[in-house]
């Protein structure tokens, strides 16, 4: 008889997570696409059936009378070997190198994979003190090296000039520079941490004593800047120390997310994340922001607030702890606050010398000022804070002066060295750009890519990338670090310090240069001036030249021993009075005078990475929105203004306006609009240009990210975008699980009793498969004893869902992407899911009836603006008994011996059975040659604009070479019409296997050393939320992750029986807080 | 009305369906024979740009194959060697043979200008077989498994089919290739020429139990406990001289050879 299998009914009164308010509300939109692993419209349309079905006989028709012809001709291949040998390299085998990518907030050590010489991939530096995982910018990096569309030859207004022309307009400009002794000339640095650049630039002060020094970033934290100048001192750099920070109190500060603070990575947090006994401690984290972040989903108490509001919770603290300056703004505050925040601060007093508070490093300088006499009244510095003194930098002027100058029209040459675009991001860009244009003023840009700064400059330089250039840079604690090329510049670009060398006389620009320097490896030719640079930084820091030292030191990625010494002076919180005074409290925003917060977006961070398309087609982590940008919108005032999802809205503030798309986040505080910076820009390629709209238009001050007064009108149009939340659906089943640290104690083993968990019977599955320990009993099963057993767990208390993995997977895995309009088809090929939840806490057991149904028991726009946000990452669970297996025709997906779920690409035919029978969504299908075929532009065919993959053979079918170099070598470039998905970087274990064959040659240890394979995603993840290992060597990490309480496995009541399994959230609530009853109220509760 | 069709047409079905079975028999037959690795890749000898004869380096010399495939027992290619390795003997100021020879204009060209000598692919996997050689070498096979006796090739020729059905042969019976680390670039090896004393006398060093290669010679239940009691087993079993089976055997089971016949092995 057939068996007829039904997932249990969810039930009705648990609490329930989902992804979209369209989930929630059951909208036929979404309900029409439920459950279908392609949905409708998601397959071929009728035309496009009718197109490749005509192309499918053409081309048949054409093999079959070439086909005689092909079978007896062989393609002729040659073998090109090097005729010099290169040093160290292995044909067929990787190479790494340890680099730092150096950026504004600090070093990112980083260890890189190079291929003959490509470089391929990036991963965190383990060695490096503050090393671990890397975030999404960094791990992204290595395929800005190789856009095809990035700043290749200088340009002059526009035109294209040539590298001679560009060093005569330098030398020109250097020229009148020495007569006026620099009094002509202007320098806008970016923030940087590079002992050379910063060296250089006082050279260049002392070369031109008159010479004015500007430093500008579009996002930069002038507010927290003034700030710890004034208390701390200057030059002293707070250093967080998270790993000894049990209660952490962020004040709208996404320190898990794109607000990095400097200090411990952020392993050190979720370290104290996750339990596995009754005796471990836990850390607690307290956030307060108007929208959500990474942060906010990591807290354990949450309270959606105002961003104008900000100050006065700081106050707030700040006079609950004694602090007497604060207590006028304090009084402001809007009923309810003090209630959520008495508790808290309590909390922290009871933990002094273990607690500390964070800020935004985009609010002002009273709210850092209050937060520097909140720690220092808590005792964190010395305890949690660690203040540094790091080396001095030449005195720079800010944005408000580099305007003064340019308008006091003493400068004649303005060099923007800032990674931000001057033309683009500055505080009312068009006036500024005006302002050069009218004082005659010759900007000299230096930059990667063709922006508007870079279209308007008298003169654009290339920027080299930083795997191509000599450099330095200090991490958070002031390690010093080497920069490294791994390969010459692609596109001849200069490097910063090369352009600082140009402005002192001591280099020329261009291909010239990089012509006389032959790539010899280890040491680069001495005439190299950047890199001669280096060495004389290096010199000074390590105290002499010493040649051991600096190979020792770019071998490992970091000088030992160099980190900043501790600063001697105390914060001097007597100024902060005077700071907190000069704030003008901000009333919380109304509903007609609504307040805008501009933000950094998860994928362009300001807008620098705006071409990088594995960060576009990467889903914001927490609207999973990808290629634009929108407003936020909380779901009260969403539902106030009617409006649907990804309606424009046009927002007027200050006299600026935009029209955005908005979308409806749950989570965000009403009456508050986000808008994520970085998009609009036009003209910088396929990729970025012209997606999103540009948010900065509506900044006219520097330093200003909180605008007030803002009005809201809502426009007919609606806009497509492509948000991946409502896509591969779990269908709403109980997949989530997470409890209270109360609920643990109580019972350790709670998530594997939760559900059906506690009662399935044995040996259930449908699925047949090689399944359990082989023995006498179960002679069919897996060996443990001579092969490996590889198994993966994913810790759900750790994750902060920030999506390193899915790009580190992309970059790993050579997995293309398929471009906004794909995405919208939900064709979108990233193995991994950063699936996104919502949960409402007070919507749950006993608040509705039993036989309610969703459209009736919805939650409130007030509850939903309360909703708990939780992430868990899916790939392929590599299920034992797996259900694609079986459906396979052609025996394309089986099982290994050593447990994986294998993929033969090459024998997939494309009937997608696989797709459909996988209960967790886990596999992608290639829809198109994507890798080929560029999916993101579009092509005239008779006439008629459409889009590349749809253009058939008359598309572009061409490979962007530069984008080729990236490829992974070690994996399959996938074709159309095959299925793929995660396959545990089989080429990585594979490669350790035969390392191990290497090794042992004729003896019979055959396996790998303990926990040396790892996987792409858990190298990159910067929380050390997954382990991956051999299940069958009892030493391994993964074996010990396994024995957690927490484990529990996803659907296991269908026995699927995957290797990956997940360990349950835990939260740790303070019992005294309001609404603490509600916070992760446990997913079943029936147990 | 007359017969519109003559009397034999009355057969032509029948005729026709006999036909189509022997043209069908004769198309798979065709199809299985000449449209197979065997057929298409064996035999393929292209002429390479520089008349480079393994026979006379490789056979005559007696170079190792090592010195010129220097990489092969650590990575995945086997490298072609660099013009600085053929320069060791060729080159000018250093062994200097031959070095005016007009076979060798090309390599001397090649070092002035840096641009590669294209030598034409010979063995060809394709893209989607990730074959590794170092996992072979450290493992007992040898190259002339795989390539055919080289050292006998004036110009390098396709020896082996080198089809998926041909490496799972071997992956599932490896026996038939197995040998000892030391033969592996001895592309003359024979298992007869084998010592069969130093043979088992090797094992023995390494600390493997008599019993256990007992066992593995004449299957469960027999004992040895010394080198003359193997040696006699051996002999009973094999005959006077030593067999590839034995060798095979013995390497499999102490070595643990487990050749994978997972699709991951090859395909990732």
């Amino acid at each position: 008889m057939k068996r007829i299998w039904k997932h249990p009914e969810e039930p009705q009164n648990a609490k329930r997570y989902w992804r979209s308010v369209a989930e929630l509300d059951r909208r036929e939109d979404f309900l029409k696409n439920l459950g279908r692993e392609f949905p409708e419209g998601d397959t071929l349309t009728e035309d496009e059936r009718e197109n490749s079905r005509r192309e499918f006989l053409k081309i048949m028709g054409a093999s079959v009378g070439m086909m005689g012809l092909a079978s007896c001709r062989r393609p002729l291949t040659n073998i090109l070997p090097y005729t010099q040998h290169v040093e160290w390299m292995v044909p067929g085998k990787s190479l790494l190198y340890a680099t730092t990518m150096p950026r504004s907030g600090g070093a990112t050590p980083l260890v890189v994979t190079t291929h003959e010489g490509r470089p391929t991939h990036v991963t965190g530096n383990p060695l490096h003190p503050l090393g671990g995982g890397i975030d999404t910018f960094a791990q992204a990096s290595v395929l800005d090296l190789y856009d095809p569309e990035r700043s290749q030859k200088p340009l002059g207004a526009g035109k294209e000039l040539s590298w001679a022309k560009a060093n005569d307009l330098i030398a020109a400009a250097v020229a009148e520079a020495k007569k006026s002794s620099g009094a002509s000339l202007g320098v806008v640095a970016g923030a940087t941490t590079s002992p050379t650049y910063l060296r250089l630039l006082g050279e260049l002060k002392a070369a031109y004593p008159q010479v004015k020094l500007f430093q500008y970033e579009a996002v930069g934290g002038e507010g927290q800047t003034a700030a710890n100048k004034e208390v701390l001192g200057a030059g002293v750099k707070p250093f967080l120390k998270l790993g000894s920070a049990m209660r952490i109190l962020s004040l709208d500060c996404d320190f898990l997310g794109v607000d990095p603070v400097a200090g411990e990575p952020i392993s050190a947090f979720t370290k104290h994340r996750a339990k596995e006994a009754k005796t471990a401690d836990m850390n607690r984290l307290y956030v307060l922001e108007n929208r959500y972040t990474l942060t906010g989903g990591m807290a354990d108490h949450r309270k959606p607030i105002a961003a104008s509001l900000i100050p006065v919770a700081a106050a707030l603290i700040a006079s609950e702890l004694g602090d007497a300056s604060a207590k006028a703004l304090a009084d402001t505050a809007p009923a309810g606050l003090k209630e959520w925040i008495a508790p808290a601060v309590r909390d922290l007093i009871d933990n002094k010398g273990k607690a500390v508070v964070l800020a935004g490093s985009r609010h002002g300088a009273e709210v850092h000022a209050l937060v520097a006499s909140i720690n220092n009244a808590l005792g964190a510095f010395g305890s949690t804070i660690e203040l540094l003194q790091s080396t001095q930098a030449p005195e720079m002027g800010g944005f408000a002066e580099l305007q003064a100058a340019v308008s006091g029209g003493q400068i004649k040459t303005l060099v923007s060295l800032t990674p931000s675009s001057l033309y683009y991001d500055a505080p009312d860009a068009e006036a500024f750009s005006k302002l050069v244009a009218e004082k005659g003023v010759k900007l000299i840009h230096v930059g990667t890519q063709k922006n508007r700064t870079a279209r308007h400059a008298a003169l654009h330089i290339p920027a080299a990338h930083y795997l191509e250039s000599w450099g330095d840079a200090c991490a958070a604690d002031g390690t010093y670090s080497i920069v490294q090329p791994m390969i010459a510049p692609l596109y001849d670009g200069a490097s910063k310090i090369e352009v600082l060398l140009a402005l002192l006389g001591r280099k020329k620009l261009g291909p010239a240069e990089a012509a006389a320097a032959p790539a010899a490896a280890g040491a680069a030719p001495a005439e190299d001036a950047a890199y001669t640079a280096v060495r004389d930084t290096f010199a000074s820091v390590a105290g002499g030249l010493d040649e051991k030292k600096w190979n020792f030191t770019l071998r490992d990625g970091f000088l030992k021993g160099s980190a900043f010494a501790k600063a001697s002076a105390a914060p001097n919180v007597a100024a902060v009075a005077a700071i907190v005074a000069k704030a003008k409290p901000a009333a919380a925003p109304t509903d007609d005078s609504l307040e805008v917060v501009l933000t950094v977006d998860s994928s362009v961070y300001d807008g620098r990475y705006i071409n990088n398309a594995w960060l576009q087609e990467a889903p914001d982590p927490v609207t999973k929105l990808t290629w634009d940008n929108a407003a936020w919108i909380g779901s009260v005032t969403f539902r106030r203004l009617g409006l649907k999802e990804g309606q424009h809205v046009k927002i007027t503030v200050g006299g600026a306006e935009i029209e955005i798309p908005a979308i409806e986040a749950p989570g965000h505080v009403s009456n508050s609009i986000t808008l994520p910076l970085g998009y609009g820009q036009k003209g910088v390629g396929v990729v970025g240009g012209g997606r999103g709209v540009n948010a900065y238009v509506l900044r006219k001050q520097p330093g200003t990210f909180v605008l007030s007064g803002a009005k809201v009108e809502v426009l007919p149009t609606i806009a497509e975008l492509a948000i991946t939340q409502d896509q591969n659906t779990m269908e709403g089943r109980a997949v989530y699980r997470e409890g209270t640290l109360d609920t643990f104690n109580k019972d350790v083993t709670f998530a594997q009793k939760t559900g059906m968990d506690g009662h399935i019977p044995e040996n259930i599955s449908f699925y047949k498969g090689q399944v359990g320990v082989k023995s006498k009993e179960n002679p069919d099963g897996f060996d443990y004893e001579t092969k490996h057993q590889w198994g993966m767990v994913i810790d759900l208390s750790k994750c902060i869902g920030c999506t390193a993995c899915i790009v580190a997977c992309q970059s790993e895995n050579n997995i293309p992407v398929v471009g906004k309009d794909q995405v919208r088809k939900g064709r979108v090929m990233q193995w991994i899911r950063m699936d996104r939840y919502f949960a409402v806490p007070k919507w749950g057991k006993n608040e509705v009836a039993q036989e309610s149904t969703y459209a009736v028991d919805n939650p409130t726009p007030e509850q939903l603006e309360n909703a708990e946000m939780v992430h868990q990452p899916l790939a392929c669970q590599q299920c034992e008994a797996a259900p694609c297996e079986t459906v396979c025709p052609v025996n394309a997906t089986v099982h290994t011996d050593d447990g994986l779920n294998a993929m033969a690409y090459n024998r997939c035919i494309g009937t997608r059975y696989c797709a459909n029978n996988c209960p967790y969504t886990a596999r992608r299908f290639n829809w198109f040659d994507y890798n080929k075929r560029n999916p993101l532009i579009d092509t005239k065919v008779l006439g008629m604009t459409v889009g590349n993959l749809y253009a058939g053979p008359l598309g572009e079918k061409k490979e962007d070479e530069s984008l080729r170099l990236q490829r992974n070598p070690n994996v399959t470039v996938r074709m159309r019409g095959v299925i793929e998905k995660c396959t545990y970087c089989v080429q990585r274990i594979e490669s350790a296997k035969i390392l191990q064959k290497q090794v042992q040659r004729d003896s019979k240890n055959f396996r790998v050393p303990t926990d040396t394979v790892k996987t792409a995603c858990q190298q990159s993840c910067p929380a050390d939320a997954i382990v991956f290992g051999d299940l069958a060597d009892k030493k391994s990490a993964v074996v010990k992750a396994k024995a957690s309480p927490r484990d529990y496995q996803l659907l296991k009541y269908i026995g699927t029986r995957p290797r990956t399994s997940y360990l349950a959230r835990l939260r740790n609530p303070n019992k005294n807080m309001p609404g603490a009853e509600n916070i992760a109220v446990w997913s079943n509760n029936q147990f | 009305m007359g017969n519109f069709f003559p009397r034999w047409s009355n057969w032509l079905p029948l005729k026709l369906a006999i036909a189509v079975v022997f043209i069908a028999f004769g198309v798979s037959v065709g199809v299985a024979y000449y449209f197979t690795p065997k057929y298409t890749r064996v035999g393929y000898e292209p002429t390479q740009p520089v008349p480079f004869s393994h026979k006379i380096h490789a056979g005559q010399l007696g170079l190792d194959c090592r010195y010129c495939h220097s990489f092969v027992e650590n990575s995945s290619h086997s490298n072609v060697p660099t013009n600085q390795t053929c320069f060791n003997c060729h080159g000018p100021g250093k062994g200097n043979i031959r070095s005016n020879s007009p076979k060798l204009e090309m390599v001397v060209k090649a070092n002035e200008t840096g641009a590669s000598i294209p030598w034409v692919k010979v063995h060809k996997a394709p893209d989607y077989v990730y074959f590794n050689h170092s996992a072979h070498l450290n493992r007992g096979i040898s190259c002339v498994s795989c390539h055919g006796k080289i050292n006998e090739m004036e110009v390098v020729r396709h020896d082996q089919p080198q089809s998926m059905g041909w490496c799972l042969d071997c992956h599932r019976n490896p026996e038939k290739n197995l040998r000892p680390l030391e033969f592996v670039t001895n592309l003359n090896y024979k298992a007869g020429d084998l010592t069969r004393a130093d043979f088992y006398k090797g094992l023995l060093d390494k600390k493997i139990p008599a019993g256990e290669i007992a066992t593995a010679i004449a299957g469960k239940g027999t004992k040895a406990d010394n080198l003359d009691q193997l040696l006699a087993l051996a002999e009973k079993t094999y005959g006077k001289q030593v067999t590839q089976t034995e060798v095979g055997t013995q390497i499999k089971k102490h070595w643990q050879i487990q050749p994978p016949e997972n699709c991951t092995a090859c395909h990732r």
